[in-house]
């Protein structure tokens, strides 16, 4: 278990020094200047130019290894032991300026929210959207799973159709459709729940059970699977020859293994739903990243854009491997 | 199986923690949705409307304008009296004993710290142009443009923090004596300018011209030892460390989530102040901000863009009709509109407020003598382009498709929105004329004319726009029309290259004078995407600038849009944009219905708190005859 996890974590670096070239090279190659509005009055060339050399937006390959050097933490730590760092913080110091702020992976500036650092918008946007996604999976869990197994008890019956109608109405219908119609109900007829959606655990209830449908509907259909694949099974016939009470035979025997396969697509669904959705938090307001991914690539923001790739990747990767660990200490066979 | 669950515990757990970290404060007075979230509180580096909106509640410049008079006049801000010399050349400011947020005084010294920021290449100021109309002003950039180039060039590779440190005190020692700016007493600046320039007291509200406080933000200077640029640590815009000295100052600003203001205990006019906290939540989507209003978590919603808004004025009209005695007499007393809805009952469908804006929406037409693609292009030739023009049944697009009251637009500056300049005529819809120009020249009944391409962007309605057009102008002319859909970023480059043959467009006006207007038709100005060059119309400008009689000034000015909407037509104006705002007028007043559009929310007051005087705001009653400044007979 300790090999593997030390084995993934070296793969880490790896795998983001080859995503973050992918995602630059594709991102350099949006039209347009990211230091310019969309509308209105256009900066002037002389300046357009001075600020595309402060940011080293005027080559690639100046701006590649730069951000490589700031992003790894490889400046901040040859700043440390060259002692370049504390010198730094001396002349400030001396010169009654405030002392320069370092950051141990600094991926710089963001190009459209002048006023702020990439690290600094991840930091207020990933945990929002990690208590989120993460509160959309456990509900996705208890739905999923109990439809799904409803469903198995009686395969082709009324409520494993009903239960198959739902989860397709949860994949098909989109979530901007679903998330207005319950704001609409709840908050402004009702009177239940607020407008933005943010700040006490019972806001996110709403747009967290939005954000789980999908997720739902598809751990629904895949216990459902694993329940009929069980049900079917040797063990499981004994189980109940001997007497075994019908729901210790459910809960205790079949889904214990019914649950592997959504236990596997946990890992990719919990990465992606704690990413953030665009969609969820644009209608119920919240601050997540979901808006990052959309907007960072419309303003060309490109400090923001290769900032939250690499979160997500990072985030794909570690979950992937929490699952993985969670598989082996659930089941001791897999090795 | 229980093994199993522990995991999901601890994430429910880790859930409770991070949303319970992250309470939302109570209430504040008034609360709104701004147009978009703010992008930066650098006044130098300020061009999004969102964050001009912000600037002028928590910081001040010398002089602003008084939102609640037709003519937009000017009154005191820092300085509580000025000269202006009679060549319009020479400003003298005469500075209040006034405090920043954190009680320091407010110095010639800030203002004069600000405004080198904003001239320097490396803040990188939208609107540095602004300032360069001071004296030296550009002299003083180009300046610093050349000096940071020929730095780079000789420190290759080496980084040498001192080199950088003596250029900034060059740069400082620069200013000081290539821009005229002087400030002759502790309580006196005198500005000197390039040219007559009557609108300058406008531009000197304008953000771009706010103070910084030198010996705060002075102290998160950056210099880099490599470039020899200076840059400032973004720290300083983010409370506590930020020091404003406009009404309010930041008491928070959590990003995406919210930004919250208090009033500023050291502001020098308490008494036009009538709440004590302001919260700005970041809602971007259109339906959400509305409904966010229905359910009175807002006060005011700066922008409606829902796609209902068009059902939302219909019903407001329906309410007027309802009461259509009462409200053609209040109207025939020419109140505000603001006001009339006050004085009729209350009812949820007057809460829609529609108010002519600052701007045009318009198509530009490329007047290079050559398309991209090598071909002659025959909108070169004016007539084309009058064709056109006269071709544009422009009410179907304002009436037909955008349905929010919109007038059509005859010219490029939304009339009466500048006191004493009187609008040209503009040329009506002649679909006979338009044929016989056509053939004029060279192209009867579209005979031989290019396939014409209309660029859009995909949002913001300009699909149907576009149609409508493309159908017009076959319909009446007999062209071959396309439409070509581009992303922003893509268009806007297409556009600044000249590679398009029709496009959309618009444009708002910074400060009150028609050049706000003009001056980005002039032949190579930054903004002139239509490549439209005239000697005739850049002469007037030349003109309208030496001109120091501010009547006759106009009279040119007047001249020079004429011949923009009546001949060359290298731009088609649509239609008038309006603002659009959610708010209850029986709740609040403050907001201003003004068309220059800004406003300034610390007058807001909220009925029947407790604070504040109560006292509603609006523009003076005008007399019959007179027009609410940007109305316009439909």
């Amino acid at each position: 278990m300790l090999g593997l996890i030390l084995r993934r974590l070296i793969q880490l670096p790896i795998i983001l020094a080859v995503i973050y070239t992918l995602t630059l090279t594709l991102a350099w190659r949006i039209p347009g200047n990211p230091l310019e509005n969309p509308e209105g009055r256009r900066p002037a060339p002389e300046v357009v130019a001075a600020m595309q050399a402060q940011y080293r937006l005027d080559s690639f390959w100046s701006f590649y290894w730069s951000y490589l050097d700031n992003a790894s933490g490889i400046k901040y730590l040859r700043d440390t032991i060259s002692g370049r760092a504390a010198e730094q913080t001396r002349a400030a110091e001396a010169a009654g300026l405030a002392p320069p702020t370092r950051l141990i992976f600094d991926l710089g500036p963001s190009l459209q929210y002048r006023d702020q650092r990439v690290n600094e918008i991840i930091a207020s946007a990933l945990p929002v959207s990690m208590a989120l996604g993460a509160t959309a999976i456990l509900i996705a869990l208890v739905i999923g799973v109990i439809a799904g197994v409803a469903g198995a008890i009686k395969p082709n019956s009324f409520a494993d159709f009903l239960t198959l109608a739902i989860a397709l109405v949860g994949i098909s219908l989109p979530t901007f459709v679903i998330g207005a119609a319950l704001l609409l109900i709840f908050p402004v007829l009702l009177g239940w729940g607020r407008i933005p959606s943010w700040g006490r655990p019972i806001d996110l209830l709403l747009p967290a059970f939005t954000l789980s449908l999908p997720f739902a509907a598809y751990i629904a259909r895949l216990t459902r699977l694993g329940m009929i694949e069980q049900l079917q099974s040797d063990y499981i016939r004994t189980a109940r020859a001997k007497g075994v009470s019908e729901s210790s035979v459910l809960f205790k025997h079949a889904l214990k293994n019914a649950f592997l396969p959504v236990l596997s697509y946990l890992g990719p669904a919990a990465a992606y739903a704690m990413t953030g959705s665009f969609v969820v938090e644009r209608v119920f307001v919240i601050p997540g990243m979901g808006q990052h991914f959309v907007n960072a690539v419309q303003n060309k923001d490109l400090f923001l854009i290769i900032g939250v790739v690499l979160i997500y990747a990072s985030m794909l990767i570690i979950f992937n491997l929490i699952v993985d660990v969670l598989y082996r200490w659930a089941d001791p066979r897999i090795e | 199986m229980f093994r199993l669950l522990i995991p999901f515990v601890v994430l429910a757990a880790a859930i409770l923690l991070i949303v319970g970290a992250d309470r939302p404060a109570p209430r504040a007075d008034f609360t709104f949705i701004n147009r978009g979230d703010v992008t930066t509180l650098d006044y130098q580096q300020m061009s999004w409307q969102q964050d001009l909106r912000v600037a002028k509640i928590i910081g001040e410049g010398l002089v602003t304008n008084d939102v609640f008079s037709h003519e937009y006049a000017i009154i005191p801000g820092v300085a509580d009296r000025w000269e202006v010399s009679a060549d319009l050349r020479t400003y003298t400011f005469h500075l209040r004993d006034e405090k920043w947020s954190d009680g320091s005084r407010i110095t010639t010294a800030d203002f004069l710290y600000a405004w080198m920021r904003g001239l320097l290449p490396d803040v990188g100021a939208d609107y540095a142009g602004f300032l360069q109309h001071i004296k030296g002003g550009r002299a003083f950039s180009d300046w610093r443009a050349q000096a940071i180039a020929s730095f780079a060039k000789l420190n290759t590779g080496a980084s040498d923090p001192s080199a950088a440190a003596a250029l900034w005190q060059q740069t400082k020692q620069k200013f000081a004596e290539l821009v005229s700016i002087r400030a002759t007493d502790s309580h006196t600046i005198v500005v000197e300018l390039e040219r007559p320039t009557p609108y300058f007291l406008d531009m000197v509200g304008f953000p771009t011209f706010f103070p910084v406080c030198e010996a705060v933000v002075s102290r998160y200077e950056n210099l880099d030892p490599a470039t020899g640029r200076i840059k400032w640590n973004q720290d300083w815009t983010k409370p506590p460390n930020l020091v404003t000295n406009g009404p309010f100052e930041v008491e928070s600003w959590k990003f995406k989530r919210d930004l919250r203001l208090r009033r500023n205990p050291y502001y020098w006019n308490q008494s036009a102040i009538g709440i004590d906290t302001m919260s700005i939540p970041t809602v971007e989507d259109s339906v959400s901000s509305v409904m966010a209003f229905e359910t009175g978590a807002v006060d005011w919603v700066s922008d409606v863009l829902a796609a209902f808004r068009a059902e939302m004025v219909a019903h407001k009209n329906a309410f007027y009709a309802e009461h259509k005695s009462e409200y053609d007499s209040l109207k025939a007393q020419g109140l505000d509109p603001i006001e009339i809805d006050r004085r009729l009952p209350p009812d949820p469908r007057n809460n829609i407020h529609i108010f002519p804006a600052f701007g045009t929406y318009f198509w530009n037409f490329n007047c290079s003598r050559t398309l991209p693609d090598g071909r002659t292009n025959p909108l070169a030739d004016p007539r084309v382009r009058r064709a056109l023009a006269l071709a544009t049944d422009k009410r179907s697009i304002a009436d037909g498709i955008r349905r929010v009251g919109e007038h059509q637009a005859p010219t490029l500056i939304p009339p009466h929105s500048i006191g004493n300049y009187n609008s040209p005529k503009g040329l009506e819809f002649n679909p006979e004329e338009a044929r016989r120009l056509l053939a004029e020249a060279g192209y009867p009944g579209g005979k031989g004319f290019i396939t014409l391409d209309l660029l859009i962007t995909k949002d913001g309605g300009h699909e149907l726009i576009a149609q409508t057009l493309a159908k017009d102008w076959e319909r009446v002319l007999g062209i071959n029309t396309t439409i070509t859909v581009q992303e922003v970023k893509v268009f806007r480059e297409r556009l600044k290259n000249k590679n398009y043959m029709t496009a959309r467009a618009s444009w708002f006006g910074d400060y009150g004078d028609p050049t706000s207007f003009l001056e980005i038709s002039r032949t190579g100005d930054g903004n002139n995407d239509r490549a439209y060059s005239s000697s005739k119309f850049d002469a007037l400008l030349d003109k309208a600038a030496k001109e120091t009689d501010r009547t006759a000034r106009l009279r040119i000015l007047e001249e020079a849009e004429r011949l923009l909407v009546e001949e060359d037509f290298p731009l088609l104006p649509i239609f008038y944009y309006v603002n659009m705002y959610l708010f209850d007028a029986n709740k609040l007043t403050g907001i201003s219905s003004h068309p220059r559009g800004d406003q300034l929310l610390y007058r807001v007051d909220l009925f029947k708190d407790g604070k504040g005087s109560d006292k509603p705001l609006s523009l003076p009653p005008l007399k019959p005859g007179e027009h609410h400044d940007g109305e316009t007979e439909s």
